[in-house]
């Protein structure tokens, strides 16, 4: 076999590599990758090292002690959790909640307005400064084309043997176009034309995973798979993704600067 | 799945909440080892814990009997910190952007020290794989942490994030590297 990659030596070292048997022979007669695998050896077996703080033999009843009490209330959240409610789909309808309140910053403020467009009124609960905001705006877009990039890149390469059911994926896409429409909205009308030409691209896609059918023939799912990196839309998306997280990074610099 | 579990489950579906809590204590270091591990954090992890636990019971019902509780425990408690990590991830940006700064803001050592003996290197490595645990990204920790310190199978991982094999993989597989990127001289500088 050829030298295997640092990726296949990572799946051979957790037993899961498809030519393991492949693999071995290889690394007994080839010095280079021997030592390259044994130095990953080196590095996994150095994580070990990483600490987890004991817990007293009655921590279990002391969990407990706390959970219980909360079997007896209502579903209704815990006031000092409100992080919990962030789960799909709450997180998604709090996410877009929050991001129509960016959008509107990022017409406003994060992008050039025109003179014409009267400034938005945005009420906030804690007011941020524009870097913080146009950070938490960047990180968003980042994590949001992240995600869609992860999901369409896991859709074709799904592996098949006849008809494929992708309600799954239909589910994350739904949501995923939600949220794209939004910061395809504001893109728009902060007049960014290349983040609105890839946001409105990768929303047709996921429109048209979202809403065709569920259960797909294997010529109808190889000419979805085709269509989805029509244009080369997989590596507009990971471009647009870099930049923005440079963008991103940026921002905290600047933030950071000021600050100082 | 283990029997004692298997009857504690049926009882407290049946409204029984000690054999619940029999579930609860025996089960709690195990969970709290895991998610430390991925949240890096004490009281996070015993947050996290609970609000495991408080998932698992509501969803008792979703339960299925062919799989470990222990594993869908896991399942659950992953989900919770991964939301955990990405909700830090995100106060984060805004109480304190520089030290997001992923590579730079990585602690390093005076390259001028003396050749270390075993402790003081234990503790280098040690602060090392601390640094890059935090600039993982919450998926890369989760499937990181599962992969390696649980011995989770990619599929299993892939079920558990809601994320497919690919994914899954190539999370693993950035973890991976960052680690390496960064222990790997650390470790060639020792005899």
């Amino acid at each position: 076999m050829n030298h295997p990659n640092e990726d296949q030596l990572i799946l051979y070292h957790y037993g899961e590599a498809s030519g393991r048997h492949e693999v071995a022979e290889h690394l007994e007669v080839c010095e280079s990758c021997r030592a390259n695998y044994l130095t990953l050896q080196r590095v996994l077996a150095a994580v070990e090292t990483l600490p987890v703080p004991k817990r007293a033999e009655n921590y279990g009843a002391e969990v407990w002690r706390q959970v219980r009490p909360q079997l007896a209330k209502p579903d209704g959240p815990r006031e000092s959790d409100f992080w919990r409610l962030f789960t799909w789909p709450r997180r998604a309808v709090a996410g877009a909640l929050g991001l129509l309140v960016l959008g509107a910053f990022l017409a406003g403020r994060f992008w050039p307005q025109p003179p014409t467009t009267p400034a938005p009124v945005i009420v906030q609960s804690q007011p941020l400064s524009a870097g913080a905001r146009e950070r938490v705006l960047l990180t968003e877009i980042g994590d949001h084309l992240e995600r869609s990039q992860l999901a369409l890149i896991e859709l074709i390469n799904r592996k098949t043997s006849g008809a494929v059911d992708i309600t799954a994926e239909q589910v994350l896409a739904r949501e995923l176009a939600a949220v794209n429409r939004l910061f395809r909205r504001a893109a728009a009308d902060a007049g960014e034309a290349g983040l609105s030409t890839v946001l409105e691209e990768l929303e047709r896609v996921l429109v048209e995973v979202a809403n065709g059918p569920a259960r797909l023939s294997a010529d109808e799912f190889a000419a979805l798979r085709e269509r989805i990196d029509t244009d080369g839309l997989l590596f507009k998306v990971k471009v647009l993704g870099a930049q923005v997280r440079s963008r991103e990074r940026d921002a905290a610099r600047e933030l950071a600067a000021n600050r100082s | 799945m283990d029997d004692s579990d298997a009857v504690a489950v049926a009882r407290a579906r049946a409204g029984d909440q000690d054999a619940f809590g029999m579930l609860v204590e025996r089960h709690s270091i195990r969970l709290f080892q895991l998610v430390y591990r991925m949240t890096g954090n004490e009281q996070d992890a015993e947050d996290v814990v609970q609000e495991t636990f408080l998932r698992a019971y509501k969803q008792l019902d979703r339960f299925e009997s062919r799989a470990g509780f222990g594993t869908w425990l896991h399942r659950i408690a992953a989900n919770c910190s991964l939301d955990l990590l990405r909700k830090r991830k995100r106060q984060d940006q805004q109480l304190d952007p520089v030290e997001l700064e992923s590579e730079e803001s990585m602690p390093t050592l005076p390259s001028h020290a003396p050749p270390p003996d075993d402790q003081v290197f234990h503790l280098e490595v040690q602060q090392k794989v601390e640094a890059v645990m935090k600039q993982l990204t919450p998926m890369e920790r989760a499937a990181f942490v599962l992969r390696h310190f649980e011995g989770r199978s990619i599929e299993e991982i892939g079920r558990a994030l809601g994320t497919g094999p690919s994914a899954t993989k190539q999370s693993i597989f950035r973890a991976v590297q960052k680690m390496r990127r960064a222990l790997e001289p650390v470790l060639n500088a020792t005899p």
